[in-house]
C-alpha cells in the first residue's frame, strides 16, 4: 500500500479523489433530502432552508444596522485586531471540529477500509478526507457568513468582497485541519479498537464544557465589574493581545481580511498569498507524513481489550427489590449499557456539570438573592429551579431516547413472549429512577441551602419527585411514538419531532405547575384559607395533571410498539 | 405438526415477498429453508418468529397461532437472526443473564445453562469480555446460546453458518443435530447447499416469495426427474439459474 510516488503526487492525487468524495456525499445529501421521495423528508428539508433564509434576513438585518450605526455614530475600530480575534476564535472551532471529523473518519467510519482497498495510495486516501474536511468548513463559513459579506459588498459598492473571504475561509482551516488529521493519526494508535465513540463522546464534552467555561470567563455579560480590561478594546468584545500578530495564520487573515474591507487590494493579496504558500506547503507535507503515520502501524498495534470481570459478589445478580424478572432484567441492561457506554454515560451527567458551572460559580451572588426572600413557598420554589433544569435535561435524554436505546437489538426483546406495554413499564423504571432521584437530591440540596421553613421544602421536594417521575414516563411515551432503531450514531436515537414535543409538553406542564403554585399563594391571600392547604391542593392537582398526560404518552407510545414490524 | 403455515402472504405495496406459503414440519425434524437472494426466506423466518405480521394467512407453532398469541408462541421459540445485533456494552455471560430473564428462566436454572451453553460454545475463557470484542462467529456463538437458554421447541435460524470457522460450523451442526433427537424441531435458512443436504431431514425451496418445491432430498431429485444429483443441481434446476447466462454476461465484461 506504500506509496512510491514522488512527494507531492499524494497530496495532488488527496486533492482528486477529495472532491471525489465530496461529490459523493454531496450526491448522498441530495438523494436523502430533495430526491428521496419522502414527504417527511422532503417536508424537512424545505423547513430546513426556510430556517436558513429566516437566519440569513435576520443576519443582513442585523449588519445592516451595525452599518448604519457606523454612519451615523463613528467609531475607531481596530479592523485587523477584530478580524484575527474572529479567526483565532474560529480556530478553537476549527480545532474540536477536525478532531472529531478526524477521529470520526479514522475510527468510525465504515468506507475507509473500502478507499483502502482500492488502487490508491495511503497519502491520497488520507489527503482527501483532509480536502473534504476543508471543504466542508469552507461551506459552513459561507452558511454563515454569507449575508453579512453581501450586504458588506453592496454597501461598499465593491462586489469582489465576498470573494476575497470566500478564498480566506478556504485556505483557513488548511493548517488546522492537516495538523489535527497528523494528531489524530497518532492518537488512534492508543485508542484500543471499539472505543472510538468513547473517545469523540470525550472531546465532545470537553468541546462543550470549554465553550461554557470560555464564556463564563471571556463574555463581558458575565464578568465580575471589578474585572480590569485590556485598554483600548472595547467593553463588549473579549480581548486576546496575540491574536493580530504577524506571525499567527489568524494574524494573515486578519490582515487580509482588514486589507479587503479597507480597499487596499494589493496588500490583501500579499497577506492572502503567504496564508496560501502555507497551505500549500503544510497540506503536501502532511499528506506524506500522514502516510508515513499509517504505515508506521495504525489501530491495529492495539489489540481489543480484554476485561476483567469483577468478583462474582459485587456483580448486579439480575435482581432488583419488587420488580419482575423482566422488568428487573430489562432495568439492569439499561444500567449497564448506560453506565458502560460514555456517550451514554454523559447524556447523564452533563447536565450535572452545566449546573455547577451556571450556579456554581455564582453561588454566592445567587444565594444571597434568594435568601432576601425569606421564607415560605415562593423560596422553596425558587430553590426548585436548579432540580427544574436537571429534571428538563435528565428526561428529555434519558426519557425520549430509552425505547430507542435498544437500537437494532430491538429484536431481542421483540423475539421474547413479552407484552409491549410490561418493555414500557421497565423502560419508566430504568429512567424514573435515577431521573427522580437526581432531581430528589438536587432539590433537597438546593432547600436545605435556602431554608424556606421544612414543610415547605418538604412539599417543594415530594412535588419534584413525582413531576420528574411523571415527566420522565411522559418522555419514555414519546419516544415510543419516535422511536429509531436504525441508529449507529447515540446522537441520532431521538427523533427531533420527539424532542420538540418533549420539550413543548415540558414547558406546558412545567408552566401550568409554577401557574398552580403561584396561584394558591394569591388565592390564600385574596380568601385567608391556609396558605398550605391551598398549596397541598396545588401540588395534588399539578401532579395529578402531570401523571395523567404521562399515563396517555404511554398508551400512545405502546399502540405505536404494538403496530411495530421489526423488518 | 409442530409447525405449520397456511396461505402465508407478506407484501410491501405492491411488492409480494411471501405468496401463499404453506408449510408444514413435523417434531424432531432439521428443516432446511432454501432460497436465492431476495426469495423471501428472512421475511418468512420474521413472519415465523412474530417479528413481522402477515399480510393474510397464518402460522402456527405447536398449534398456536403466532399472530393471535404471540406471547405464548414465541415461548416456544428460539430465533437466531442472520447478523444478530447484540449489545455491545453487555459481556456474553451478562447478554445470556439478560436473555433468560426476557424468557421467564428460573434463575438458578438460567445460570447453570449459561455456564453449560458458555462451555460448549468454547466461551467460558471470554464470557466476562464484551461483546463488542467478539467476532462475528463469536456473536453468533453467543446468539445460538441466547436461543436455546429457554430450552424452545422449534429453533430458527436465518443463516446461522455465516461468519463461523469451519470447525465452528461442525460444532454449531452437532449441535442442531443432538437438539432435533431430542425430538425438538430446527427450521433454518442457508445459502450453503453442502451443509443442507448433509443436515436437512427435509427442505424447502422458495424462490420470488414462493414456495417451489418441498420434501426430503430424494423428493426434490424426483422432482426434477434426475436422480443422483447434488442438491446444488436440484436448487439451480428448480429455480431457474443459469450458468450460461453468468458465463455469457463474463465474456462481455471481458470484451
Amino acid at each position: 500500500m506504500a506509496s512510491k510516488a514522488k512527494p507531492g503526487a499524494g497530496a495532488l492525487e488527496g486533492l482528486a479523489l477529495g472532491l471525489l468524495l465530496w461529490r459523493v456525499q454531496l450526491q448522498m445529501f441530495i438523494n436523502q433530502t430533495i430526491r428521496s421521495r419522502q414527504a417527511g423528508r422532503i417536508a424537512g428539508t424545505i423547513a430546513g432552508a426556510a430556517v436558513i433564509l429566516l437566519a440569513w434576513s435576520w443576519e443582513g438585518f442585523i449588519t445592516w444596522l451595525g452599518v448604519q450605526a457606523t454612519h451615523r455614530v463613528p467609531l475607531r475600530v481596530d479592523a485587523i485586531h477584530v478580524l484575527s480575534l474572529a479567526f483565532l476564535a474560529y480556530t478553537g472551532v476549527l480545532v474540536f471540529s477536525s478532531l472529531v471529523f478526524s477521529l470520526n473518519a479514522l475510527l468510525l467510519n465504515p468506507d475507509l477500509d473500502m478507499l483502502l482497498a482500492a488502487p490508491r495510495s495511503v497519502e491520497s486516501v488520507l489527503a482527501s478526507r483532509m480536502v473534504v474536511q476543508v471543504l466542508r468548513l469552507f461551506l459552513l463559513s459561507l452558511l454563515f457568513t454569507a449575508p453579512a459579506l453581501l450586504l458588506l459588498a453592496i454597501v461598499n459598492g465593491n462586489p469582489l468582497i465576498p470573494l476575497a473571504f470566500a478564498m480566506l475561509f478556504l485556505l483557513y482551516p488548511v493548517f488546522v485541519v492537516v495538523i489535527i488529521s497528523l494528531m489524530s493519526l497518532l492518537l488512534v494508535r492508543i485508542i484500543p479498537v471499539g472505543r472510538g465513540r468513547e473517545v469523540l463522546t470525550l472531546f465532545g464534552v470537553a468541546l462543550a464544557i470549554g465553550i461554557n467555561l470560555a464564556n463564563f470567563l471571556l463574555n463581558p455579560a458575565l464578568r465580575d465589574p471589578s474585572f480590569t480590561r485590556h485598554p483600548g478594546v472595547a467593553s463588549s468584545l473579549p480581548d486576546i493581545p496575540a491574536a493580530s500578530s504577524s506571525w499567527l495564520p489568524s494574524g494573515w487573515a486578519g490582515r487580509s481580511g482588514a486589507a479587503v474591507l479597507g480597499g487596499d487590494w494589493l496588500l490583501a493579496g500579499q497577506w492572502v498569498l503567504v496564508l496560501l504558500a502555507a497551505s500549500v506547503a503544510i497540506f503536501a507535507a502532511g499528506s506524506v507524513l500522514s502516510g508515513r503515520l499509517y504505515m508506521a502501524g495504525w489501530i491495529q498495534a492495539v489489540p481489543p481489550r480484554r476485561r476483567h470481570a469483577a468478583p462474582r459478589v459485587r456483580r448486579l445478580k439480575g435482581a432488583v427489590p419488587l420488580l419482575s424478572p423482566v422488568l428487573a432484567a430489562v432495568v439492569i441492561k439499561d444500567w449497564r449499557m448506560r453506565t458502560r457506554d460514555l456517550a451514554q454515560l454523559v447524556r447523564f451527567v452533563m447536565p450535572v456539570v452545566f449546573i455547577f458551572i451556571i450556579f456554581g460559580l455564582r453561588f454566592p451572588r445567587v444565594l444571597s438573592a434568594v435568601r432576601g426572600l425569606g421564607g415560605g413557598p415562593p423560596a422553596a420554589m425558587i430553590g426548585l429551579i436548579p432540580a427544574w433544569i436537571l429534571l428538563f435535561s435528565l428526561s428529555i435524554s434519558l426519557g425520549l431516547s430509552a425505547v430507542s436505546l435498544e437500537g437494532k437489538s430491538f429484536w431481542v426483546y421483540a423475539a421474547s413472549p413479552n407484552s409491549t406495554l410490561r418493555f414500557l413499564q421497565a423502560k419508566c423504571w430504568s429512567t424514573a429512577l435515577p431521573t427522580a432521584s437526581v432531581v430528589a437530591l438536587a432539590a433537597l440540596a438546593a432547600e436545605i441551602i435556602i431554608r424556606p421553613g421544612w414543610l415547605w421544602a418538604v412539599t417543594a421536594v415530594l412535588l419534584a419527585i413525582a413531576e420528574a417521575a411523571a415527566v420522565t414516563t411522559l418522555m419514555v411515551g414519546i419516544g415510543a411514538v419516535f422511536a429509531r432503531f436504525d441508529w449507529t450514531d447515540a446522537r441520532r436515537m431521538m427523533h427531533p419531532v420527539g424532542v420538540f414535543i418533549g420539550m413543548g409538553l415540558f414547558s406546558i406542564i412545567s408552566g401550568v405547575s409554577a401557574l398552580l403554585l403561584v396561584i394558591s399563594i394569591a388565592l390564600a391571600a385574596v380568601t385567608r384559607f391556609p396558605l398550605f392547604t391551598t398549596w397541598l391542593a396545588a401540588l395534588t392537582i399539578a401532579v395529578g395533571g402531570a401523571i395523567a398526560v404521562a399515563a396517555l404518552g404511554i398508551l400512545f407510545g405502546n399502540q405505536h410498539l404494538r403496530g411495530l414490524e421489526v423488518g | 405438526m409442530v409447525l405449520s403455515t397456511r396461505l402465508l402472504t407478506k407484501r410491501y405495496g405492491s411488492l409480494t415477498a411471501v405468496e401463499d406459503l404453506d408449510l408444514e414440519v413435523g417434531a424432531g425434524e432439521l428443516f432446511g429453508f432454501l432460497g436465492p437472494n431476495g426469495a423471501g426466506k428472512t421475511t418468512t423466518i420474521k413472519m415465523l418468529v412474530g417479528l413481522l405480521r402477515p399480510t393474510s394467512g397464518n402460522a402456527r407453532v405447536a398449534g398456536i397461532d403466532i399472530a393471535a398469541e404471540p406471547e405464548a408462541a414465541k415461548a416456544l421459540i428460539g430465533y437466531v437472526p442472520d447478523a444478530a445485533t447484540l449489545y455491545d456494552k453487555l459481556s456474553a455471560r451478562e447478554f445470556l443473564e439478560f436473555s433468560g430473564d426476557l424468557y421467564h428462566v428460573e434463575r438458578r436454572l438460567r445460570d447453570r445453562r449459561i455456564t453449560a451453553l458458555l462451555k460448549l460454545f468454547d466461551l467460558q475463557e471470554r464470557g466476562d469480555d464484551f461483546l463488542s470484542g467478539y467476532s462475528r462467529g463469536m456473536r453468533q456463538k453467543v446468539s445460538l446460546a441466547a436461543a436455546l437458554l429457554h430450552d424452545p421447541q422449534v429453533l430458527f435460524l436465518d443463516e446461522p453458518t455465516v461468519g463461523l470457522d469451519p470447525q465452528s460450523a461442525r460444532q454449531m451442526k452437532d449441535i442442531l443435530q443432538d437438539f432435533c433427537r431430542e425430538g425438538k424441531t430446527v427450521f433454518f435458512s442457508t445459502h450453503i447447499l453442502e451443509i443442507a443436504e448433509r443436515m436437512c431431514t427435509r427442505l424447502a425451496i422458495i424462490n420470488h416469495g414462493r414456495l417451489v418445491a418441498m420434501g426430503t432430498l430424494q423428493d426434490l431429485r424426483h422432482m426434477v426427474g434426475q436422480d443422483g444429483q447434488t442438491l446444488e443441481q436440484v436448487f439451480l434446476e428448480l429455480t431457474g439459474s443459469r450458468e450460461e447466462d453468468v458465463s455469457a454476461v463474463l465474456r462481455g465484461l471481458e470484451s
